[in-house]
This record gives C-alpha cells, sequence and structure tokens, in this order.
C-alpha cells in the first residue's frame, strides 16, 4: 500500500510539475526576463538598462536567411523612429544566436546596423533560447518601459503598424 | 535519413561507413564534419575538396538544420553538388523545422 502510495505521490508530482512547464513565461502582459550578453566590442551589456524605453528586442543569426531579410527593415524603423531614440523612449535590442563571431561582425557592418547588439555566441545552445521559448528565428518581442511584453512574434505590415501605434503616442 | 535512425545508428557506433556533414551554421550532430553554410561560394568549393577523396559509393548524410526546407539556402547547393560529383549513396536529414527541435531537443548526441 505504501509503494502504491508512493508511485501516486511520484504521478501526481509528475503531472503537477509537467503543467507548471507546460506554461508559457514569454506572453504579453508577462515581465521578459534578464539578459546580460556582450556586446560585439567584448563590453556586457544587460536588457535591463534599457529600464524607460520601449524595446524591440529581434532573436536572429546571420545563418537565418528571413532574419537577415528583416534586417534593412529594422533599419528603416530605427531611422523612422530616430527621434524617438534620442529621446530614450525607443530601442532595438539584437540577439544573434550566432556561433561565428566574425560572420555575426560581417553583418552588423554589412547592413549597418547603429541599435545595440548582443550575443553569447552559442547558437542554440544560448540560455536565452531556453529562457525565451524560441523554437525558431526569426523571433522578436516588444518591451514597455517597465519591461513587461506589449506584443510577441510580429513582423512585416504587423510589427509596422505595432510600431506606429505604440510609438506615435509618446 | 530520419533522424530518429541516425541518432540510433550514432549511439550503436553503427557509423563506420557513413559521412555525416554539416553544411549549415554547425556540427551539432556527434561526428559530422563542419564545412559551413553552402549558400557561401567559399563553403561550397571546401564541400567539393572535402568529397574528393570520398569513394563514390559511401553513404553521406548532409544537414543544415537552419530553418524549414523551403527557406533553407544550404541544402539545395550541397546536394546539387553531391549529385554532380556522382555520389550514389547520399542523404539528406529529415530536419523538418530545425536542427534545434529535430535534434537537440531530443537529446540526440551532439559533438559536444
Amino acid at each position: 500500500m505504501i509503494n502504491m502510495k508512493n508511485a501516486l505521490t511520484l504521478l501526481l508530482l509528475i503531472i503537477f510539475s509537467g503543467s507548471v512547464a507546460a506554461q508559457s513565461t514569454i506572453e504579453v502582459g508577462k515581465k521578459a526576463p534578464e539578459i546580460t550578453m556582450t556586446k560585439a566590442d567584448g563590453t556586457s551589456f544587460a536588457l535591463s538598462t534599457l529600464k524607460g524605453k520601449i524595446v524591440l528586442i529581434d532573436f536572429w543569426a546571420t545563418w537565418c536567411a528571413p532574419c537577415v531579410e528583416e534586417q534593412p527593415e529594422l533599419k528603416t524603423f530605427y531611422d523612422t523612429y530616430s527621434e524617438q531614440v534620442k529621446n530614450n523612449k525607443f530601442e532595438i535590442l539584437g540577439i544573434s544566436l550566432d556561433k561565428n563571431k566574425e560572420s555575426w561582425q560581417k553583418a552588423i557592418d554589412r547592413f549597418n546596423i547603429q541599435w545595440i547588439q548582443i550575443s553569447d555566441l552559442k547558437f542554440w545552445k544560448s540560455p536565452v533560447a531556453k529562457l525565451y521559448e524560441i523554437d525558431e528565428l526569426p523571433f522578436n518581442i516588444i518591451i514597455d518601459g517597465q519591461g513587461t511584453i506589449l506584443a510577441k512574434n510580429l513582423h512585416g505590415k504587423e510589427l509596422e503598424e505595432f510600431l506606429k501605434k505604440t510609438l506615435n503616442q509618446n | 535519413m530520419d533522424p530518429a535512425l541516425l541518432a540510433s545508428r550514432i549511439e550503436k557506433h553503427k557509423t563506420k561507413d557513413l559521412v555525416i556533414i554539416s553544411v549549415g551554421p554547425e556540427a551539432i550532430i556527434k561526428g559530422s564534419v563542419d564545412i559551413g553554410p553552402t549558400h557561401e561560394p567559399e563553403n561550397l568549393e571546401k564541400l567539393r575538396n572535402y568529397l574528393k577523396d570520398i569513394p563514390k559509393n559511401r553513404e553521406i548524410v548532409i544537414y543544415c538544420g537552419c530553418c524549414p526546407f523551403v527557406k533553407c539556402p544550404n541544402i539545395r547547393p550541397a546536394f546539387a553538388l553531391l549529385m554532380e560529383m556522382g555520389f550514389k549513396n547520399a542523404k539528406l536529414l529529415n530536419l523538418p523545422k530545425n536542427i534545434k527541435t529535430d535534434w537537440l531537443d531530443k537529446d540526440y548526441p551532439t559533438n559536444d
């Protein structure tokens, strides 16, 4: 009987922990977890230092063709909202799942990326992929000044409209 | 080739006659050779060089896993080269989504 009871407890524990694990933490309305990584120049950077700004966090990699295609579009946003960037209202944070530093640096130069770029150069093994529940790239989220997620995985026209609506209010 | 089959062959050390080649961002799979993304001409040349001394009837499996096949820029040039060079037993590893979901998340053997 004791064994039965133990087995039942164990079973319940497995079911319970499973349901906890299945709950997504990266959803609109939830807080974006802290990210600390290195910039291409070797200095450390933390997401929390962008507190107070609307931030578009773009998860990408130079090996991901659709991500690379999106970079000129992000550049257009960065130019369009340059006033908001200057006034500390808006920022883009590029987080690369690259593995090769040279490829990463080359892409930053090629697209003349002016926004913040960080990476741990760990490819899919980067802890951030797990933390942000990323299964495929490109992936992005938009957070407000308090770090609350406002939108998840918007691209193209949807992203454009969302930024327009959100940033023109500020 | 199905990833589960390749994983089980690696686990059973039945890969002696098999050449596993990564033509994508990283040679994640245990025992695979890192050629680099073959949409870049220099990496395609690297693949050509690597293959030149390998017998044409050797079983070869290539994989990328950057993204779903329809979007992958690396698989097609690599496979076309294998065909052009006359490899008769070349296969593509079936990673429908990417190397993360179809290999790493399944805890299949990796290079580290």
